[in-house]
C-alpha cells in the first residue's frame, strides 16, 4: 500500500519535498509580498511566527479550512524568522512548527505517519500481522535513524536498551513515531533557518521583523542570560560520590582514565575552579606532563580547539564508563552530578542557619 | 642485558616488517586515516600521519620498524593536521573486548602488580591501596592467558549475536579480529553507522553491556489489571526479552542457595526456589516461573533478572566504542607487548580460532634465553614452562612473548 500525500497534507505538513515542490510552482517570490493578493499569506505568515513567541509551550496553530495560505504561508513564515537574525526566535520557531506537526501527526494512521517518515528518508516499515512480530507496535524504524532523533529524550522507555529491536529496526507505535519525527522536524527547520542571509525585504515586511524582535526582548529579554551561580571556591565535601572518588584518587596520584579525566575535570571547571588549580591537581600523578594536562583542561574549559565549554557527563554516561560508584540517598532521581552539588550546597547552608548560637 | 633483550626483539621485528609487510592492508578511505606510531626509541609516540596509499604505509613499517601500529576509526578531512582542525568527517563502530574487563578466577594466578611507591608485590588485580605504604600506584603485569582468552572469546561470541541478531548487521559487515594481546576487536565499516556521534555511540554501548535495562519494558509486569500474579519474557522471546528469560533460566538452575542470598532474596524465599527447582525448571514450558514462586515479588525479580542480565550481556570496554576519535591496533601488525599479531578472522570461524596458532607470526628459529619467572604456555600444539629461574631453549615465537613480556633476557 503506497499513499500519495494530499494537497490537504501539504497544508499540514508544509516542510515535506513534495509541497516544497508545489509551493515553487505559485512562484511566490519576496519582493512580491507588498501586493494586495499576498495579505493573506503574509498575515499568516506573521501569525505563524508570532504565536511561537506568544504560546508555552510554543505552538503554532492549525488553520484547517485554508488550505492554500496555510501551506503558501510556511516559507514566507521561514524567511520572516530567518530575517530577524535572532537564534532564540529561530529555535523556537522551529520548535514551534514541529509542535504543530506532532498535534497533527499523532492522529493519523500508521500509513500518513510511514509516509511522511519516508519523506524524510527515514528507513521505516508498517509492522506486519506475522505471527513473530512483537505485539502492540505499528511502525518499525532502523535503529540509525532511531538514536538520531532520540537524543532530546531521557526517559527511561526511549533508551535503545528498553526498546524491542529486531534485525536493526526498532519498534514503535504510531504515537511514539510521531513524536521522533517532532525532533526531525525540528531539526529540518532549524536547519533551513540557518542561513544568516538578510534578504532585501519590502518594508512592511522589515517592519514586522522587527515587531517580531521587539515582543521577544519584551517576553524573553532576560530570562536567558541567567546562569547557575555556585560559589566560586569548589566545595569538596559538597561533591558527588562519582566525583569525589575521581577527585581523591587524582589528588594521591592515581591512574584515572581518559572518561575519569573528562568528568572530573569538567565538573571542577562547572563548578567553579580555575584551569590552573585542576592541573595542580593532576601533578601526583605519575605521568604527570604539565603541558599536556594544560593544553587538555584548557581544552574542555573551551579556551582552545573547538572553543566550545564542555558540559560534564550526566549520570547516564558516568554510568555507562562505570564511574558511578553506586547512588547516594542525595543522588535518587538525579540526572546530573552538578544538581546533586547544588542540592548538597543548598542542604549545608540551610543547615549552617539552623545551627544554634552556642554551637560551634 | 636490557639493550640486548630490545635490540634482539627489535631485529626480529624488522625481519618480520621486512619479509611480511606486504600483509597489511589498507583501511577503507586511507587517506581520510590517522597513523599512529609506537617507537622502540624512547617509547614516543609519532601521531598525525597521513598516507596517500597502502604501499607508502608498508614501506614506512619497514622503514621506522614500530613497536605499536595504530589507525584512527575515524575518517579525517586533514588527518595530518592537529586534533582541532582534522576535520571529523565519521568514525567506524568499534568494539573492543579485553580480558582485562573480564573477571577470571586464573588472574589470581598469572597477574602480578607492583607498588611504585615501596615495591611491594601482589598477585591479581591491584587493591585499591598499597597495604604497606597505601600509595595507590601500581605497575600492572597481564598475561595473555590461555583461560583468559577463552573468556574474552566468549565476550565476542555474545557481542557478535547480539549485533547480528538485534541490530541486523550480516556475517561479513562484522569484522572480527585477535588484538594480539588479551582480547579480540570487532568493527563495522557501514556507510550508515560512520556518523554516529558518540552520544548515540553510548545508547549502543549500553544495550549491548544491558546498562539501564528496565525488565517491566520487557514484559515482566501484572498479569492484569490490580493483578498480583507476574508475567514475564519466555526463553524463545527475540531480543533482551529472550535474553532476559534465559539469563534468569541459568541462575534458577545453577545458582545455590548463598548466591541467591546475595541478591538480597530472603532466606525462606531462597528455600523454596531451591527446594522447587524441578518445578521452576518445567515452569519455562509455559508461562515462565515469574507467577510461580511465593514470596518473589516484582523487586525480587528484578534482583534476580539483573543478575541474569549480567551474564547476557557482552562485557565490552565502553570508552573505546564511544570515543570516536580511538587509535586502533593495525591488522597484521606485530604486538609490542607479546610479539602476536593481530589478526583477522571470519566472524563464523571465531569458535575454532586459536590465538596461539593463528596469531604466531614467527614460525622458525631457535634462541636461548634466562627466563626469571613465567608461567606455563603454549604456542602451536607445543607447552612451555612454567619457567623459574633458568636457561632454556624455545622457538623464536615462544621466546619474543617471554622477552616482549620483560620476562626473560636473551642468553649470551
Ligand atoms: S548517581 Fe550520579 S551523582 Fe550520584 S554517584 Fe552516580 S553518577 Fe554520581
Ligand atoms: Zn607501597
Ligand atoms: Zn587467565
Amino acid at each position: 500500500m503506497n499513499l500519495v500525500l494530499t494537497k490537504s497534507d501539504w497544508a499540514k505538513y508544509p516542510f515535506v519535498p513534495e509541497a516544497t515542490e508545489y509551493i515553487k510552482t505559485l512562484g511566490l517570490k519576496v519582493d512580491s509580498l507588498s501586493r494586495p493578493e499576498f495579505e493573506p499569506i503574509l498575515d499568516r505568515a506573521e501569525g505563524r511566527v508570532k504565536e511561537a513567541l506568544l504560546t508555552n509551550p510554543p505552538k503554532v496553530s492549525y488553520l484547517e479550512h485554508n488550505e492554500e495560505v496555510e501551506l503558501s504561508s510556511f516559507p514566507v513564515a521561514v524567511v520572516i524568522a530567518a530575517a530577524t537574525a535572532d537564534d532564540f526566535i529561530k529555535k523556537r520557531y522551529a520548535l514551534a512548527e514541529a509542535r504543530r506537526a506532532y498535534d497533527l501527526l499523532r492522529r493519523e494512521d500508521k500509513w500518513k505517519v510511514l509516509e511522511v517518515a519516508k519523506a524524510f528518508g527515514w528507513r521505516v516499515n508498517v509492522v506486519t500481522d506475522e505471527a513473530s512480530a512483537p505485539r502492540g507496535y505499528q511502525l518499525k524504524l532502523h535503529f540509525v535513524d532511531f538514536l538520531r532523533n532520540v537524543k532530546a529524550f531521557h526517559e527511561s522507555n526511549w533508551k535503545l536498551i528498553n526498546r524491542v529491536m529486531l534485525g536493526g529496526e526498532v519498534y514503535l507505535t504510531t504515537y511514539e513515531a510521531a513524536r521522533l519525527l517532532q525532533e526531525e522536524i525540528r531539526r529540518h527547520i532549524e536547519a533551513k533557518l540557518r542561513i544568516d542571509v538578510r534578504p532585501i525585504l519590502p518594508p512592511n515586511v522589515a517592519q514586522m521583523v522587527e515587531e517580531l524582535r521587539l515582543i521577544r526582548r519584551r517576553r524573553f529579554g532576560k530570562v536567558y542570560t541567567e546562569e547557575i551561580r555556585f560559589p566560586k571556591e569548589a566545595v569538596v565535601e559538597a561533591f558527588p560520590p562519582c566525583i569525589r572518588n575521581l577527585y581523591e584518587a587524582a589528588a594521591s596520584g592515581s591512574h584515572l582514565s581518559h572518561a575519569g579525566r573528562f568528568a572530573l575535570t569538567s565538573f571542577l571547571l562547572n563548578a567553579g575552579m580555575p584551569p590552573s588549580k585542576i592541573v595542580d591537581l593532576f601533578r601526583s600523578s605519575s605521568d604527570f606532563n604539565e603541558r599536556m594536562t594544560r593544553y587538555q583542561v584548557e581544552h574542555i574549559a573551551g579556551l582552545r580547539g573547538s572553543r566550545t565549554r564542555y558540559t560534564p557527563y550526566a549520570c547516564d554516561t558516568l554510568r555507562t564508563h562505570g564511574l558511578c560508584p553506586g547512588e547516594e540517598n542525595l543522588c535518587r532521581g538525579l540526572r546530573h552530578p552538578l544538581t546533586y552539588y547544588r542540592r548538597k550546597l543548598r542542604m549545608k547552608a540551610a543547615s549552617k542557619r539552623s545551627r544554634p548560637a552556642d554551637q560551634v | 642485558m636490557t639493550v640486548d633483550r630490545e635490540s634482539f626483539i627489535k631485529s626480529k621485528f624488522r625481519e618480520f616488517y621486512e619479509s611480511s609487510s606486504s600483509m597489511v592492508e589498507a583501511p577503507p578511505s586511507i587517506e581520510m586515516r590517522e597513523f599512529g606510531f609506537l617507537l622502540f626509541k624512547d617509547r614516543v609516540m609519532v601521531r598525525h600521519k597521513g598516507f596517500r596509499d597502502v604501499e607508502s604505509l608498508r614501506s614506512f613499517l619497514r622503514q621506522i620498524v614500530p613497536l605499536h601500529a595504530y589507525y584512527s576509526a575515524a575518517y579525517y578531512a586533514a588527518p595530518e593536521e592537529p586534533m582541532e582542525r582534522k576535520g571529523w568527517v565519521g568514525a567506524d563502530l568499534y568494539f573492543d573486548i579485553d580480558a582485562d574487563h573480564i573477571p577470571t578466577p586464573c588472574q589470581k594466578v598469572h597477574d602480578v602488580w607492583v607498588c611504585r611507591g615501596c615495591g611491594f608485590k601482589g598477585r591479581g588485580t591491584p587493591p585499591e591501596r598499597c597495604p604497606l605504604c597505601s600509595q595507590r600506584r601500581f605497575e600492572e603485569k597481564t598475561w595473555p592467558c590461555e583461560v583468559c582468552l577463552e573468556a574474552a572469546k566468549r565476550e565476542t561470541m555474545k557481542l557478535v549475536d547480539i549485533l547480528l541478531k538485534d541490530f541486523g548487521f550480516s556475517q561479513d559487515e562484522i569484522k572480527v579480529s585477535f588484538s594480539g594481546h588479551r582480547g579480540y576487536h570487532v568493527h563495522i565499516e557501514k556507510d550508515e553507522i560512520k556518523d554516529l556521534d558518540s552520544a548515540a555511540r553510548k545508547e549502543i554501548v549500553d544495550y549491548i553491556t544491558g546498562t539501564g535495562l528496565d525488565a517491566k519494558f520487557h514484559g515482566l509486569e501484572a498479569a492484569g489489571e490490580g493483578s498480583r500474579v507476574l508475567v514475564g519474557p519466555h526463553l524463545g522471546d527475540s531480543g533482551w526479552r529472550g535474553r532476559i528469560a534465559r539469563g534468569v533460566y541459568d541462575l534458577l538452575l545453577k545458582a545455590d542457595g548463598e548466591h541467591l542470598e546475595e541478591l538480597g532474596l530472603r532466606r525462606n524465599v531462597v528455600k523454596t526456589i531451591v527446594e522447587n527447582r524441578e518445578v521452576i525448571i518445567r515452569s519455562w514450558e509455559s508461562g515462565g516461573p515469574w507467577g510461580l514462586i511465593r514470596g518473589v515479588g516484582l523487586e525480587s525479580w528484578k534482583a534476580i533478572i539483573r543478575k541474569g542480565v549480567e551474564a547476557q550481556a557482552a562485557k565490552i570496554d565502553t570508552v573505546v566504542t564511544t570515543d570516536i576519535h580511538r587509535l586502533i591496533r593495525l591488522e597484521n601488525t606485530l604486538h609490542g607487548k607479546t610479539g602476536l599479531l593481530k589478526v583477522g578472522f571470519p566472524t563464523d570461524k571465531i569458535e575454532d580460532f586459536d590465538p596461539f596458532k593463528d596469531a604466531v607470526a614467527f614460525k622458525r628459529g631457535e634462541v636461548t634465553v634466562f627466563i626469571e619467572e613465567a608461567p606455563e604456555f603454549r604456542i602451536w600444539e607445543e607447552t612451555y614452562g612454567p619457567f623459574k629461574g633458568e636457561k632454556a631453549e624455545l622457538p623464536v615465537a615462544a621466546a619474543l612473548l617471554l622477552l616482549c613480556k620483560g620476562m626473560a633476557e636473551v642468553a649470551q
